[in-house]
């Protein structure tokens, strides 16, 4: 085991007074963290890199933007829109197959398992059909979870999480590859058919994602295919950009929501933003919801009749008795509340919870057991709760799918078993609609406290699935069960209708949890296509989310720093004022000469302590052990270009047929540049000089020693920097910020707190 | 047909604009339209008596009506809508299409004189009204295709509907002989056949409609179908509580909770066997001057 100085140590290369100050304050000061420690929240991983969200504005790219004339810059953005409308019709392509496959699959069990109930009712043995239930779920979710946690763990959970750090510029390993599509599409539909308390409404967000980062590349890099398209865009820029757009396409898909796909790009994901791309994404999001509904109305059976967006709808509601008066107001800012409430409660058992699960069940095996589990468990707690419930309902004129007699009467159905004998989607609608009396209050008040423990516990399990929906069905229910209530005080005055308090029951759970605010409001507009409800549901959701962040913080915000990944917020926080760059840098920096000997270059590469991406460049002078001035920026993919194409100045000058390197060469590299293990260097090449000045950034961004914290943190966040060198006044390096050492400032409880570095 | 319906639609609308255009004609514009329109159109602004051959039709209508009305009220419970009234609907149908389309040129001016010369077009709202009544009982469903006669599935169903309510009737006759109103043992047991025959039928048929409908959602039968099995179905578990399902309730408890008690399990064994996952800490390189500490410390304080 290391000790602290010895990493130190093993870790410099350069710069040895400053090194011998930090020793000596090192051993006086007493040590205040052990080495090893069991994960908490107040942890950065090393594992998370940043993007480039910042060019390299080297020579090469200098000189192919010269080239680019007009008409070809013209082409580039055309080429824009046609990968957008592509990623609309493929993410309208994938929800079709997941709702389509969801519908069978789920249909099929549901029917078996109800076969089964009818046939034990009568004969006695109906403990057969709970294990029948329990045993299907419980496979079902298996075959989900095994995929998720032995192929491609990043697919687990809703990948909202993933989306916001990846749009926020942090490099999640595999969270936008095929494969990992692939996994999520397949998880989710086996967690949703196994009966799990999840949606497929927030995987489609990530899976969104993947096929416009994939598209917008024009090859795959996991099927070793190029279509030698779009190879402008092979840069995290370009790729950003596009990522935000299928994220707005996979909620248009999932919600029929595009407007709010467009504001949750906006909202949650992206940190850059500009005018063109809003339209170009709201394209994007159209397309997508056009190609889900031609597909689904093909496939109804009523083609071309466009009215069936989305993967959930909300149906309309728009009869009279939907309408709102200005006396139910009050009523619904109690209603946001208590979704903010219940929100807070929800994560903060969700992330007691996950804390658990990181620090103790973290081996694949077992994360899988725990998801069978819980599957089982939500059969034997949803049969439990149907065989107990009394609540029978007339079959004549209800839309139920399944209807279960169980104990009650012939031609009746048990009002329990539509909340939990269905797929989360449908109880959601029919808790919307259902017509006043299909529920009794002692029904919906059991179903949802059952649900929100399910729920609760489902969530961050190892399969994928999302949060949006089972939120959607607690809140509901709760709304619903509000309503009745209400309308049971008032003696049945009009305006109780109970769906239109289940909807903003719905909302207001779901702004608990989640505290998204505008998107989420047009989401919900726009999924029951009612203008009207907006002003309300604006309000509930507004409340839910002040009373909400007054205990803790959503969820997604809450998954990821449980991660440990170094993301940035809007704004530095509010009292680091008083902190300098000079204070917040990583210091000494392993520099680079502008013409170094590729021995050094290859073990600074290599060495595996200071696993470093960006390297500044100093002027090239031998015989000084200073620190020279400043000259430019390299990254460590383009250092490994270099050296796997052997761009040496003695090979240049030998005059070997070689061709000078362009930019091309660093593109076909990204975005998955070999370790530098992989490069073979002989020992004779390790002697030969190489040329930075050509490869390098020769303007990188600097800030004085004196900045302060919100300046640096301000420019870092604004331009999307990956590395912002610190120079004194003679414009020498002095220090380096990087991503993690602006993220480890937090506004925590007590004010200030400084996150500590883990290796994970 | 429906060519010539919209050809009607299109001929009665036509001199609509131009009466229209009399009552908002203004000046110059009006000078200049004014007489060509008024010409032909002077016939038909005369105070329009109804001709002999739309009053009888008009009168067959009312009648009609009257009819199928005091027909749908009178069956209205138990229903038998369809099968006791269909012979009203088609009537009814056929003299309503009369007036609309006819046979004869006359009639054209049926239609426009009685169905659509006033605001209130009473005759097209009661149409409107029995057609929605009939299709809402969904009453095609248990007739023939060309609507003559009740389908064959549809007979078998109230043959075996009748048979069960004879059985009921004739077990309930024995029963009060016994003097015994509240044990209908001998109801249950000797229907049984008859009940669950019954029964398998409405399932088969509403399974057929769901498949036969495509979508799933009008997967109603026939009022007089659906009720019948609804009084039946009502009748045997209400009224004869004859339909007592087995609750094994022990059993499922004790299955229930053995699933309930395995996460605990699990959990309990991955807390005591499984080993934390450590993190190990990485001290940044970085200069500690002491006032950076001080102001740290400051802000923890």
């Amino acid at each position: 085991q290391f000790t602290p100085s010895s990493l130190l140590r093993t870790g410099q290369l350069s710069n040895v007074d400053l090194n011998e100050d930090v020793r000596e304050l090192e051993t006086e000061l007493p040590r205040p963290y052990p080495n090893e420690i069991p994960h908490n929240e107040k942890l950065l991983s090393l594992k998370y890199e940043s993007l480039d969200y910042d060019n390299s504005e080297n020579q090469l790219f200098l000189e192919e933007e010269r080239r680019i004339n007009h008409a070809a810059f013209r082409t580039v953005e055309i080429k824009r829109w046609v990968i957008c409308a592509m990623i609309g019709i493929l993410t309208g392509l994938v929800a079709c197959f997941i709702d389509i496959v969801v519908e069978n699959l789920a249909g099929l069990k549901y029917r078996v398992v109800k076969d089964n109930i009818d046939k034990f009712t009568e004969k006695g043995g109906l403990s057969f059909s709970l294990l029948l239930w329990a045993t299907l779920n419980a496979s079902v979710v298996m075959v989900g979870s095994v995929i998720v946690a032995f192929i491609e763990p990043v697919a687990a959970g809703s990948g909202i999480p993933q989306i916001k750090c990846y749009l926020n510029g942090v490099k999640i390993p595999h969270v936008v590859r095929l494969k990992t599509l692939v996994i999520k599409v397949c998880g989710v539909i086996l967690s949703v058919v196994g009966g799990l308390a999840v949606g497929k409404e927030g995987p489609m967000i990530h899976s969104g994602a993947v096929i416009a980062a994939g598209i917008s590349q024009g090859r795959s890099t996991s099927l070793k295919r190029d279509f030698k398209i779009f190879e402008y865009f092979r840069r995290d820029t370009e790729k950003r950009d596009f990522v935000s757009a299928g994220a707005a396409a996979g909620v248009s898909a999932a919600f029929g929501a595009p407007v709010g796909g467009v504001l949750f790009s906006l909202e949650e994901g992206a940190s850059f933003w500009n005018q063109f791309l809003t339209w170009r994404i709201f394209f994007a999001s159209m397309i997508s919801t056009f190609t889900l509904n031609s597909v689904l109305s093909v496939y109804h059976g009523n083609a071309w009749d466009l009215s069936s967006p989305g993967l959930i709808n909300f149906g309309r509601f728009d009869n009279e008795k939907m309408g709102y008066t200005i006396q139910e107001i009050p009523i619904f800012i109690f209603m946001g509340v208590v979704g903010g409430i219940l929100g807070a409660l929800f994560n903060a058992l969700n992330y007691w919870l996950t804390m658990f699960r990181i620090r103790y069940i973290h081996r694949p095996c077992l994360q899988v057991i725990e998801a069978m589990l819980v599957a089982a468990v939500t059969a034997a707690v949803g049969f439990v709760m149907i065989y107990c419930s009394r609540d029978c309902q007339p079959i004549q004129g209800s839309t139920v799918a399944y209807p279960l007699q169980l104990f009650c009467a012939d031609g009746e159905y048990n009002s329990m078993a539509t909340a939990f004998f269905n797929t989360p989607e449908k109880s959601v609608v029919n808790l919307f609609h259902d017509p006043p009396g299909s529920y009794n209050p002692m029904t919906l008040g059991m179903f949802t406290l059952m649900y929100f423990f399910l729920a609760c516990w489902t969530y961050g399990l190892t399969v994928s699935a999302g949060v949006f929906i089972p939120s959607l069905l607690i809140g509901a229910a709760w709304g619903r069960l509000f309503g009745i209530s209400l309308s049971y005080l008032t003696k049945g005055s009009i305006w109780a209708d109970p769906g239109k308090y289940a909807l903003m029951g719905a909302a207001a759970q779901l702004g608990g949890i989640v505290r998204m605010t505008l998107s989420l409001t047009v989401i919900m507009m726009e999924a029951t296509g009612n203008v009207t409800y907006g002003f309300p549901i604006m309000l509930v959701l507004m409340t839910a989310k002040i009373v909400g962040d007054y205990f803790v913080e959503g969820l997604y915000d809450m998954h990821i720093q449980l991660q440990s990944v170094p993301f940035l917020h809007w704004e530095a926080p509010v009292t680091s004022h008083s902190l300098t760059a000079r204070e917040v840098m990583s210091t000494p920096v392993t520099c680079l000469r502008r013409i170094e000997r590729v021995g050094t270059v290859v073990d600074i590469l290599s060495d595996t302590s200071s696993n470093h991406n960006g390297f500044p460049v100093v002027e090239s002078n031998p015989n000084s052990t200073q620190v020279a001035g400043l000259r430019g920026l390299i990254l460590r993919s383009q250092l490994i270009v270099l050296l796997k194409h052997k761009v040496f100045v003695e090979r240049a000058n030998l005059s070997l047929v070689q061709r000078r390197l362009k930019l091309k060469d660093f593109r076909d590299a990204y975005p998955r540049f070999p370790p530098i293990q992989s490069i073979h260097v002989s020992q004779d090449e390790r002697e030969c000089m190489i040329d930075l000045s050509e490869f390098m950034n020769p303007s990188p961004y600097t800030v004085p020693q004196e900045a302060s914290l919100p300046r640096v943190f301000k420019l870092f966040r604004a331009l999307g920097l990956r590395h912002l060198v610190v120079v004194d006044n003679r414009n020498e390096v002095v220090g380096m910020v990087t991503r993690k050492d602006l993220a480890r400032y937090r506004l925590g409880k007590e004010g200030l707190e400084e996150l500590s570095l883990a290796q994970t | 047909l429906l060519l010539l319906l919209l050809l009607l639609i299109i001929l009665i609308l036509l001199p609509g604009p131009a009466v229209g255009l009399q009552g908002l004609g203004e000046g110059a514009e009006m000078a200049a339209g004014l007489p060509e329109l008024e010409l032909p159109e002077l016939p038909e602004l005369e105070p329009p008596e109804l001709e002999p051959e739309c009053r009888r039709l008009l009168g067959a209508f009312a009648e009609g009506s009257a009819a199928l009305s005091g027909c749908l009220a009178r069956r209205a419970r138990p229903v038998r809508l369809c099968q006791a009234c269909r012979g009203h609907y088609s009537t009814l149908l056929g003299l309503y299409r009369d007036i609309a389309l006819g046979n004869s040129s006359e009639s054209h001016n049926c239609a426009k004189s009685i169905l659509t010369s006033d605001r209130l077009q009473v005759v097209v709202t009661l149409s409107e009204f029995f057609n929605e009544t009939w299709e809402a009982a969904n009453c095609a469903n248990c007739l023939k295709n060309n609507s003559e006669g009740l389908s064959n599935s549809t007979v078998e169903f109230l043959d075996l509907f009748n048979k069960s309510l004879t059985c009921f009737e004739h077990n309930l006759q024995g029963q009060a002989i016994n003097e015994s109103p509240n044990n209908y043992t001998e109801v249950c047991k000797n229907c049984n056949g008859t009940y669950k025959m019954l029964n398998d039928l409405y399932n088969n048929l509403q399974k057929l409609n769901r498949h036969g409908s495509e979508s799933g959602h009008s997967a109603h039968l026939c009022i007089d179908v659906e009720d019948a099995m609804n009084i039946t179905r009502k009748l045997w578990s209400r009224t004869f509580n004859c339909s007592v399902p087995c609750s094994d309730t022990v059993p499922v408890i004790a299955v229930s909770s053995f699933i309930l008690f395995l996460p605990v399990v699990f959990y309990l064994s991955s807390f005591l066997h499984s080993k934390q996952k450590k993190r190990i800490l990485i001290l940044p390189k970085r200069i500690q001057s002491n006032a950076s500490l001080v102001n740290i410390q400051e802000k923890y304080s």
